[in-house]
């Protein structure tokens, strides 16, 4: 049932050039760790603040890498000559993608679990480890999820690595663009606000930074944030199922 | 003969067999096929012939469920492309014309991924894998990086995966496309072995009429999307006209030359002209308008309008002139290329 899930897989961590990337991941999880605990003016921040800083830069690099990985999942097979001969295989088109997708979740997992000895490092005397783990998570598996399905969804339709790659990340660029790029005075005009409350990427943001640095860590204080979370996913799943009921080949594909 | 519209009996052929009705395929203005219809016998091995973008590998992708007809149908075992789409997958094997692989494999992992995508018990799969490898070749090999194989040696491997679930029907496209010869005929050996052995029905399109002239014992020939000829070669040899044979004539070269082929009888069809590596002389082939024209004739108009033959001889018309013939394509044979210095259209009949 699950033999493509297993050949992506292994695929993923094949040799050390395919597993390079969670060495990586632990590389920058050592640093900012680091950084955070160390560092003069890094170390003067509250420890709340601390790991929220860092529950961003875990959220942020699977997003990044999930995107870049499934953008290219559906197109580099078509580039490289092999979708044809996977297409012919007894296993609808809709369980290819779903397969490739599981694998993209898996890696994530993987990432989220390297991660949390750095978030229990980080918060190491207060009662935030398990509210960052658990949110980071939470927050972490929505948004890579919504990402993944709409990069498959992208690769599928523009059947070109090098385009999806740019558009996937051209999207996640824009959604990142509030918490990273905009001021606090831009933020409370009337754009900011609109973008702010349709943007799941700062409610993952507005919502990790109310539960770690101002402790509102009930569900029910989060639940506004959660819903555009979920909402988008499923948006996202949607587009997903469109693009993967049938793929086509063309011409020299 | 093409006359399937009277044999027709859709969807009530069962075994090996492929049936088409009407099938066509659009993309945007462009009809890659146009109104096919075609019955294919279980265990008939099938040439599938046309020029570049004739719709042969559109045709194929549709037979095989890869794409959608937009309008007609067809049916493989007596299963509809559309309907039963993932039954005929597991019943249906794809050489395409280009296959990728993943390099990171090995021949044996790589056999055994597909074997387990088509859900083949591992027991079964590993003993079919060590069988193929030995039957393509690989077996010695078979533990090396697919990305260090040569051409030759992935397509060995291509089949050896169309194999892996024990296909009741075979699609090639281009199969020996930059295979040396020993790899051609080791191919063609396993197709025939296989047609013999299972009564595998194998639909082969190819540009190497030798090779669909050896192997096929049904010949469709389509051109632009639509099915123009289909048969035996006979059937075809009939259908391309009332010649059987052609007429290899070579003169000696001279300013009038072309002139003075324009001044032949109109029964006398100069149907193209053979490159001759001495300028001295000049080669064409002659297509005798009415088949009974004897040597003699010919020699006596060429005579008549001052051409001096130095060879003549006549030879059976096979399948390339066939396919030439019936897709009225410019020639250009392997062997013999058009001279384009010489401004000698292909097929010119004087009315």
């Amino acid at each position: 049932m699950l033999e493509l899930y297993r050949h992506e897989l292994f695929g993923s961590f094949y040799s050390w050039r395919g597993a390079a990337w969670i060495i990586g991941a632990s590389l920058i999880f050592s640093l900012v760790s680091y950084l955070l605990l160390t560092d003069k003016e890094l170390s003067l921040l509250d420890q709340g603040e601390m790991l929220f800083n860092l529950a961003e830069v875990i959220v942020a690099l699977g997003i990044i890498m999930s995107a870049a990985n499934a953008s290219s999942t559906i197109s580099s097979e078509i580039e490289s000559g092999t979708f044809e001969s996977l297409l012919l295989v007894p296993i609808s088109h809709k369980q290819i993608a779903l397969q490739k997708l599981y694998s993209i979740i898996t890696i994530w997992i993987f990432l989220y679990i390297v991660s949390i000895p750095y978030l229990i490092v980080v918060a190491s005397g207060t009662t935030l480890a398990l509210a960052a783990i658990v949110y980071t998570g939470v927050y972490g598996t929505l948004l890579i999820t919504g990402i993944s399905l709409i990069s498959i969804a992208i690769s599928a339709k523009l059947k070109s690595s090098k385009n999806s790659i740019m558009t996937i990340l051209m999207i996640v660029l824009i959604l990142l663009a509030p918490s990273i790029f905009f001021a606090s005075s831009l933020k409370k005009t009337n754009f900011g606000t609109i973008l702010e409350s349709i943007n799941p990427m700062s409610h993952a943001v507005n919502s990790l930074d109310s539960v770690l640095v101002d402790t509102e860590q009930s569900i029910f204080q989060q639940i506004d944030h959660i819903w555009p979370i979920v909402a988008f996913t499923l948006i996202c799943l949607l587009i997903f199922l469109v693009y993967t009921r049938r793929f086509e080949i063309k011409g020299s594909e | 003969m093409n006359d399937n519209t009277n044999s027709w009996c859709f969807g009530k052929i069962q075994d090996n067999s492929i049936s088409t009705l009407e099938l066509t395929k659009v993309y945007g203005n462009f009809r890659a096929v146009d109104s096919l219809t075609i019955d294919i016998r279980s265990g008939d091995i099938v040439g599938f012939l046309g020029p570049n973008g004739a719709g042969k590998t559109t045709t194929i992708r549709m037979l095989c469920g890869l794409i959608s007809p937009s309008k007609g149908n067809a049916m493989i075992a007596g299963l509809d492309v559309v309907k039963d789409n993932l039954e005929i997958r597991k019943i249906v094997g794809l050489l395409p014309e280009s296959s990728g692989f993943y390099s990171w494999m090995n021949a044996e992992e790589y056999l055994l991924h597909f074997a387990s995508l088509y859900k083949i018990e591992s027991h079964i799969a590993e003993s079919r894998t060590a069988a193929l490898l030995k039957k393509v070749g690989l077996a010695n090999k078979s533990f090396a990086p697919i990305s260090y194989y040569s051409r030759g040696m992935k397509q060995r491997l291509a089949l050896a995966r169309t194999l892996i679930n024990n296909p009741r029907i075979i699609f090639l496209d281009e199969p020996t496309l930059g295979l040396d010869p020993k790899g051609q005929q080791d191919i063609q050996e396993i197709l025939l072995e296989l047609n013999k052995s299972k009564n595998v029905t194998i639909f082969l399109s190819s540009h190497a009429i030798s090779e669909v002239s050896s192997l096929c014992n049904k010949i469709a020939i389509v051109n632009r999307g639509k099915l123009i000829a289909n048969g035996t070669i006979e059937e075809l040899r009939k259908l391309s006209g009332d010649s059987n044979d052609l007429v290899y004539i070579t003169v000696f070269n001279s300013q009038n030359t072309i002139y003075a082929l324009s001044k032949l009888p109109a029964d006398i069809v100069i149907r193209y002209k053979v490159n001759d590596t001495d300028r001295k002389f000049k080669t064409f082939v002659v297509d005798p308008k009415h088949g009974d024209i004897s040597l003699n004739e010919i020699m006596k108009s060429f005579d008549k309008v001052g051409l001096q033959i130095c060879e003549i001889r006549r030879v059976n018309i096979g399948l390339e002139e066939i396919f030439f013939k019936l897709t009225e394509k410019r020639r250009s044979k392997a062997n013999y290329n058009i001279n384009q210095q010489d401004d000698l259209p292909f097929g010119m009949e004087k009315q």
